[in-house]
């Protein structure tokens, strides 16, 4: 019956995807943090023309499954003369994709900031950059926290959908793993508990952070 | 008749009632008055078998609240009015207060919706009853809430602390209400911080302290500088209450 | 397999049939899932020993682990365990299924934790027994609170159902795929195929919108 001790052998097959895994979430955590800030700032924006795009952007990727963006862009990007491999495609459709829920969640954040807060900053001459830079993102940021975690925790699992672009993360090793030990049963059972240990830590650190940026709420 | 004997209630290793003795005969007004903490609230909802008794009996007309299936005749029996009303936020007025009748007491729906609309009568409401509880004010709600509990024809009526989240303007409004069901024939016990009130409707006057009936007398006696008063713990409490 | 033949009317009868394969296994899945969720829920609820918590436990995985890896272990894991046959199609529902439970069990543990429990003794006061204040009382008020939330859900599984796919299924994304690699013009084919999950998410939406107007009304009558 369930015998994980055949996985052990296949253990370095396993830490390779894991490396890949961990490469192509850190890149597109960073990505589509830095793509959903700067739509989150269009939404929020004067401009009739920004907010619009913002807009359109959020609810476009937001509806349309990641498999088939993924496939559009694994195809699709050579069409146009993009010639960049599966792990590139992966970081950067992920970036996109996820940007979109980032930039939902950091507007939400930005738009719970207190107006009283932003008027008192106006009043005291800051620019419009300054008070953005020095205390509207700051404050966003630090109750966007948690629900920016639950975005990117959900970002690693996803990138288990690169496995259909042929790359070699996580699950395509173990895709790999399955059918040259035959035992599928124990080496996706092994890797539903490896994704999901990874993000109860993952959960775990989010939530240390967030209770350390919310230190000063912590007195009302 | 409501038949208490040797009534105990923890909550834990807190005990909240130690040794309740009390017998409630029809028609009777009661007044429970105590400070908070005394275990007046939990006396009413030991009743209602709201609260699980620890040991000890409770008996209303002929039937024990401890079993579960003589506690649905009780709750037939006794309907309450709670502190804070409430209410079935998703329901009407008019449907909060034919609810039980309807789905309990088997009601025809006609005639339940009929006497809600007396009931509403009664209290100055006679225009809400397509209302929804978040649209009526503090006073309103409350009254809504001692129709739901008269809907039911009810034998015993339990009032918990039912002005105790209400402003002044608007407990006058209850109280008015409540003074004329008082006279009425109902027998009601009420837990209440409302000194005055306690004094105008009650036939007798129980006083709790710390899970124990300090007193129990007839209001007139009570009041009296040589019955209740005459003991320091109630002369406290009462110019602490009336002080207020 | 690098033909270039030009599309043909036949892939319209494909794309109308992958569309059919994807909305079935998204209902079927929806609406198994949502039951099991509700009665996930309510073994919490009601707090059920040892099942109450063994069910929370696995939801625990099933939301914190791929649905493409829960595919892989249901299509290729379970048969090589059992030595049984499992079609796509079956392993697809099977899979879908236990993970909308799953969050569809939060939503049920949410919504019904939404509502005040002092209402809920008021009615015991009067009478009534659980099963009539689970159904006047408890059910349309939770129903209210979990709508919006469900129509979020059902958003979501609507496009992690691209997933089955991969174990070869004919859904609309497999479709896709197909008509893809014969014709060569993803930049045709995939933003149709996307449009299409665009147009049911929408549709969803407005759907979601409609019955919560409706199940909300004591919410919008009082300007809440």
């Amino acid at each position: 019956m369930l015998d994980l001790s055949s996985m052990s052998e296949h253990m370095p097959a396993f830490i390779d995807g894991f490396i890949i895994t961990a490469e192509v979430s850190i890149i597109s955590i960073l990505g589509s943090f830095l793509i959903g800030l700067v739509f989150a700032l269009m939404r929020v924006s004067d401009n009739h023309i920004f907010r619009t795009i913002s807009y359109w952007y959020v609810d476009l990727f937001r509806n349309i499954p990641f498999i088939v963006l993924i496939f559009f862009a694994y195809y699709g990007l050579p069409e146009v003369g993009v010639y960049i491999d599966a792990f590139w495609t992966g970081c950067l459709t992920l970036s996109v994709a996820v940007g979109a829920y980032a930039a939902e969640t950091i507007r939400a954040g930005i738009l719970n900031v207190d107006k009283g807060i932003i008027e008192a900053a106006k009043s005291f001459g800051f620019s419009k950059l300054k008070i953005y830079r020095k205390i509207i993102l700051p404050i966003a940021l630090t109750t966007s926290v948690r629900p920016l975690g639950s975005v990117f925790i959900n970002l690693i699992l996803t990138t288990s959908i690169l496995s259909a672009i042929t790359l070699g993360e996580l699950t395509g090793a173990s895709k790999i793993i399955a059918s040259t030990t035959f035992r599928p049963f124990e080496v996706y059972v092994f890797l539903v508990f490896f994704y999901g240990i990874l993000t109860f830590a993952l959960s775990g650190v989010i939530a240390i952070w967030h209770r350390h940026l919310n230190k000063y709420n912590e007195a009302n | 008749m409501i038949e208490i004997d040797k009534l105990c209630k923890n909550f834990g290793d807190l005990e909240v009632l130690k040794g309740i003795d009390l017998t409630i005969r029809p028609g009777e007004v009661m007044s429970i008055l105590g400070g908070s903490g005394s275990g007046k609230s939990t006396l009413l909802r030991c009743i209602n078998g709201l609260e699980e008794i620890t040991s000890g009996k409770i008996i209303v007309d002929g039937l024990d609240v401890s079993r579960k299936s003589e506690l649905r005749e009780v709750r037939k029996k006794c309907s309450m009015v709670f502190q804070q009303f409430d209410l079935y936020p998703h329901l009407t007025v008019s449907e909060n207060i034919t609810l039980a009748p309807i789905s309990v007491l088997d009601l025809e729906k006609s005639e339940a919706e009929k006497k809600a609309e007396e009931l509403l009568e009664s209290v100055g409401l006679t225009d809400r009853s397509h209302y929804y509880p978040a649209q009526l004010s503090g006073g309103q709600k409350q009254r809504v809430g001692i129709c739901r509990a008269l809907a039911m024809s009810p034998d015993y009526l339990l009032l918990d602390e039912v002005t105790s989240s209400l402003d002044p303007e608007m407990t006058a409004e209850v109280l008015d209400i409540l003074k004329k069901l008082a006279g009425q024939g109902i027998t009601m016990i009420s837990v209440t911080h409302e000194i005055e009130f306690a004094r105008e409707i009650s036939d007798r006057i129980v006083f709790l302290d710390d899970g124990k009936i300090l007193n129990d007398l007839p209001t007139s006696e009570f009041f009296d500088e040589n019955g209740g008063l005459s003991d320091p713990r109630i002369a406290k409490f009462l110019s602490k209450m009336s002080g207020r | 397999m690098y033909g270039e033949q030009g599309f043909t009317a036949y892939d319209f009868v494909l794309w109308a049939e992958g569309l059919g394969v994807s909305v079935g296994i998204f209902l079927a899945s929806s609406v198994f899932g949502l039951a099991i969720g509700i009665l996930i829920g309510l073994t919490r609820y009601y707090k059920v020993p040892v099942l109450g918590k063994l069910l929370m436990m696995i939801s625990e995985f099933l939301k914190n682990s791929p649905v493409l890896v829960q595919l892989f272990l249901v299509y290729f894991g379970i048969p090589a365990l059992l030595e049984i046959d499992i079609t796509p199609i079956q392993a697809a529902i099977i899979t879908l299924t236990g993970n909308t439970a799953a969050f569809g069990a939060v939503i049920v543990i949410s919504s019904v934790e939404a509502i005040d429990t002092k209402q809920l003794e008021a009615a015991r006061s009067f009478a009534m027994d659980e099963w009539l204040i689970l159904k006047k009382i408890i059910y349309p008020q939770s129903v209210a609170i979990a709508i919006p939330l469900v129509v979020g859900l059902a958003i979501n599984q609507l496009q992690v159902t691209s997933l089955i796919s991969v174990i070869g299924v004919v859904d609309l994304t497999r479709v896709g795929d197909i008509v893809n690699q014969r014709t060569f013009e993803p930049f045709i084919v995939w933003p149709i195929i996307g449009g299409t999950y665009f147009i049911l998410a929408k549709l969803l939406g407005l759907l979601g919108a409609r019955l919560e107007k409706k199940f909300s009304a004591y919410r919008y009558q009082a300007g809440i």
